[in-house]
């Protein structure tokens, strides 16, 4: 299943770049994030907390952050698996200033799912991918400001 | 009640305590110390089972074991396979997975708790390790060289491969004038849904050595047996009871890894467990049905006669064998030739291993996939040869008078007048006029097509030679001492109203109430032997047992009474509730009879006392039902949608025993046909990932779709059986895809279309109506 989109940040391409590096920040900004710890290779353990339509779950899994060109992109790795199935994914993330203070963020993968979101809720996997990834992004933006980014 | 004479239109027996929630099923059963299971399985296609951490899962509050596949190995038999096939390969099938999992919905661990919500809760905390491994969902590509290996002890996915050969082929392609027609046919997976999920209760006495089981099944004396060698309790300590079964479809007739499961755990605690199957395992592993490849060769003369007829099929088996997996597209091989008179006969059947669920019997097994492909064919060749698709095949049937008719698949067909029904058919629709009115309308730009299928099955399976297991079915009758019937019987319904047929055969051959006799079934430690229902066999075969078991005890009671009365046994009729001499002067009431019999104070001599008969009926060929459909569609070029306008059946079944009930059974079975043409998909994504899961995905035929079905029978009836019944529990389902498929394809026949494949869905033809508005 392919993934994209892109959302506007407004902040700085640096900030953005921090931000997203900052496990703090990003533990924050996930929607239905538990717990982000990072492991001695560089890679974080996840738990989470997310859904799509009525097959919410609790899902553990691993990030990593690849190939890292700071401030303009790098490849992220994701393998969970939980109550509702396995979540393998991967794909880059892309940022660019398009003004000032004002960051875009464009992001393209490719994500495998097994089990019952497949089943049940493939079909409603890319418009929830989709908000999720928004609901990131928008209080990534809030992390920027309130942290004066 | 009147004596309930053969024939009649009588209300189901069993429809009051159904109709009012008052039957028993297989949740219905509560015992004491009753536990509940639930099963973790596979979310992955194909995978290497790395390790199974049980210890949270265990600990869980309520829950009071949890089995892995290795816990139980060793200690519980193979899932079974009865399918008896040259050269098949059977792959160890296990019912809880050990080293590898194959498809989506393989069970992997069994959690044992005190409530079916704490199982299930639990089931979300056993921690499986997987290690993905390649996955093949595409039956062609598991054929290619170098495919991913479902079963990697096995050298490729191949399971089997069949031929079936007839006619002289030389003489045929060697013919000048012959023309040859291909055509790939896609037939869809679909998912059975019945609407009662599979269930089981077992309940292990340890003090007895006793198994109870009750399952909902269609053939518990099978079961019985395959639980005794998969649990080690001794035949003769298990008991089968199907209670009440909500809708089978064939994907009951079979043996299933939970209920293996469920006997090992009753046993290993020593208390009774049940597992009731929810709609998401339904669906991703309860058997599917159909998934074939067909590649069909057509040889047909200039003036529409089919001289010959190849078949490539690539039947999609899925991971695993079940009961009779291997054996489903065999029976398509066997009955391609369909109604027709074609001489020469080529089909090669490949079975292929994929990371899907396994296929198996869904109502029609084989047959509508049979049917799909010459009925089609017929409407290729009219289409092809510019014929009337009507013509085809009254010039391809053979004449009543050639039955019985033996062809070059290798059966038998018993009798037949296929030009009766399909006159009546055409009648019934005002065929003459429907063309004019599809000329008429296709002026305005409007799509009206009409579809016909004059199609054969293969029913009440069936001999014994030809089965995997038996083909016989045992009945019995006793009559009680206050004259009350009982009947047994080794067929166990699970819709087909048996116990309504039955006693219509007992009350008419005896002369008394319908009302006084029941029908017992689905109970092993009641009924000592039977096989069960499926291939339209319930009347044909279980009733021709009791039927003949009726005969048996009018002869004994014709003695005893003929001793009484001083008269021969041959002047004696059962009417009206006596046993009388054909004017009525000498005669005595059944119940004096029975009376006789039983206390037993003056019986002939040599007569035994009691009035207790049984038969074990082995019949010496099948039955082979016909009809003549026809379908009135519309499709809205705007939209693609299929608007279903009309639909007639005329459907010959042999002899019918109860026209209400075979109206129901054609009802039926025409809402699955159509639901196959029109919607029904069962799809898995490029990575065995079931997309199918939900009936919000997999779309089941909803009444408002149909219009009234406008249904009549012919009566040609058979020589295989004394009733004279043929079956007709599939005949609407075989006859009816083919039917819808010829309209739609009728109806763009102006726009260049030759074929669609299944399911005719709006999206599919509104894109053909596109592409052909391009063009």
């Amino acid at each position: 299943m392919k993934i994209e989109g892109s959302y506007t940040v407004q902040a700085p391409r640096d900030a953005v770049w921090q931000r997203l590096m900052d496990p703090a920040s990003l533990a924050r900004a996930l929607p239905g994030c538990e717990k982000l710890e990072p492991n001695a290779d560089g890679s974080y353990t996840a738990q989470l907390n997310v859904g799509v339509a009525a097959i919410r779950g609790n899902y553990t899994g691993r990030i990593e952050i690849l190939d890292a060109v700071r401030p303009e992109q790098y490849r992220l790795k994701i393998s969970g698996k939980g109550t509702g199935g396995f979540l393998n994914g991967e794909g880059l993330i892309m940022l660019a200033e398009t003004g000032p203070g004002t960051t875009e963020v464009r992001y393209s993968g490719d994500a495998q799912v097994g089990g019952l979101i497949a089943s049940v809720g493939q079909r409603l996997m890319q418009a929830a991918a989709r908000q999720i990834v928004g609901e990131f992004f928008q209080a990534l933006g809030r992390e920027v400001q309130s942290q004066g980014g | 009640m009147a004596t309930a004479l053969l024939g009649e239109r009588i209300k189901r027996k069993e429809d009051p305590r159904l109709i009012q929630g008052r039957g028993h099923y297989v949740d219905d059963i509560v015992l004491p110390g009753l536990l509940h299971l639930a099963f973790a399985r596979s979310p992955h296609a194909h995978a290497r089972i790395k390790s199974v951490d049980v210890t949270a899962a265990q600990a869980a509050p309520g829950v009071v074991a949890v089995y892995t596949g290795a816990d139980l190995q060793g200690k519980v038999g193979m899932v079974p396979c009865a399918a008896g096939i040259e050269g098949l390969k059977v792959p160890e099938h296990p019912c809880l997975a050990v080293d590898e999992v194959r498809y989506v919905g393989e069970p992997v661990a069994v959690v044992v708790a005190n409530s079916a919500y704490t199982a299930r809760d639990a089931v979300e905390q056993v921690e499986v390790e997987y290690d993905p491994l390649p996955v093949v969902v595409d039956p062609e590509k598991a054929l290619a060289p170098g495919a991913p290996r479902v079963h990697s002890k096995l050298a490729d996915n191949v399971a089997f491969v069949a031929k079936l050969e007839g006619g002289d082929w030389k003489a045929l392609e060697a013919e000048p004038g012959i023309k040859v027609i291909r055509q790939r046919l896609i037939n869809q997976r679909l998912a059975p849904v019945a609407m009662e999920t599979r269930g089981v209760v077992a309940s292990y006495s340890p003090g007895e050595d006793l198994l109870t089981v009750w399952s909902s099944t269609q053939i518990p004396h099978i079961l019985k047996t395959q639980l005794a060698l998969m649990s080690g309790v001794e035949e003769n300590h298990c008991r089968v009871i199907a209670p009440e079964v909500g809708g089978g479809f064939g994907s009951k007739l079979n043996v299933y890894g939970e209920e293996g499961v469920a006997c090992y755990v009753s046993k290993a605690l020593g208390r009774p467990v049940k597992w009731i199957e929810s709609r998401r395992e339904n669906l991703q592993a309860t058997i599917h049905g159909r998934d074939q490849i067909n590649d069909v060769e057509v040889y047909v003369r200039p003036d529409g006669k089919v001289a010959g007829l190849k078949c490539w099929i690539i039947a999609d088996l899925g991971a695993y064998h079940q009961l009779l997996t291997p054996a489903i597209p065999t029976l398509t091989a066997l009955m391609i030739v369909g109604a027709y008179h074609i001489p020469c006969v080529f089909v090669e059947t490949k079975g292929v291993f994929t990371n899907k669920m396994a296929t198996d019997a869904y109502r029609g097994a084989g047959r509508p996939e049979a049917t799909y492909i010459i009925e089609r064919v017929m409407d290729l060749v009219a289409a092809e040869l510019n014929l009337d698709p009507v013509d085809v095949r009254m010039k391809n049937f053979p004449s009543p008078k050639d039955f019985p008719l033996a062809l070059p698949t290798g059966v038998t067909y018993d009798s037949a007048n296929y030009q009766r029904t399909l006159k009546k058919v055409l009648k019934a629709a005002g065929y003459t006029k429907l063309r004019k009115e599809q000329e008429r309308l296709r002026k305005k730009g409007r799509y009206l097509g009409i579809g016909l299928s004059t199609y054969v099955e293969i029913c009440a399976m069936g001999p014994s030679s030809r089965m995997p297991a038996g083909g016989w079915e045992f009945g019995s009758v006793r009559i009680e001492p206050t004259g009350k019937v009982t009947v047994l019987s080794g067929t166990s319904p699970h819709g087909q109203g048996e116990e309504t047929t039955f006693a219509q055969i007992v009350a008419s051959g005896f002369g008394i109430p319908y009302e006084d006799v029941t029908v017992l079934h689905g109970d092993t430690g009641v009924v000592p032997m039977g096989i069960g229902t499926f291939g339209s066999r319930t009347t044909a075969v279980g009733g021709t047992a009791i039927y003949l078991a009726v005969e048996r005890l009018k002869k004994k009671m014709a003695r005893i009474a003929a001793h009484k009365l001083g008269v021969k046994p041959g002047e004696l009729e059962f009417k009206d509730g006596k046993v009388q001499t054909a004017g009525g002067e000498k005669a005595m009431r059944f119940l004096e009879v029975v009376a006789e019999a039983i206390f037993a104070k003056q019986l002939p001599p040599g007569v035994e006392p009691g009035l207790v008969e049984q038969c074990v009926f082995e019949p010496a060929n099948f039955t082979f039902p016909f009809g003549a459909h026809l379908a009135v569609v519309e499709v809205d070029p705007d939209t693609g949608e299929v608007r279903l306008r009309n639909y007639y059946a005329v459907d010959d079944c042999g002899r019918v025993l109860n026209p209400m009930l075979v109206d129901g059974q054609i009802h039926g079975g025409l809402v699955q046909g159509i639901g196959q043409a029109l919607w029904e998909e069962h799809v898995y994504d490029e990575n065995g990932q079931l997309l199918t899961g939900t009936l919000m995905d997999y779309a089941v035929p909803r009444a408002h779709q149909f219009p009234w079905f406008e249904t009549a029978t012919t009566e040609t009836p058979t020589r295989v059986n004394p009733l004279g019944a043929k079956g007709v529990g599939e005949a609407g389902t075989i006859g009816s895809t083919p039917a819808i498929v010829n309209a739609v394809v009728d109806a763009l026949r102006p726009l260049g279309v030759r074929h669609i494949d299944m399911p005719l869905k709006p999206e599919k033809i509104w894109r053909v109506l596109r592409s052909a508005s391009a063009a």
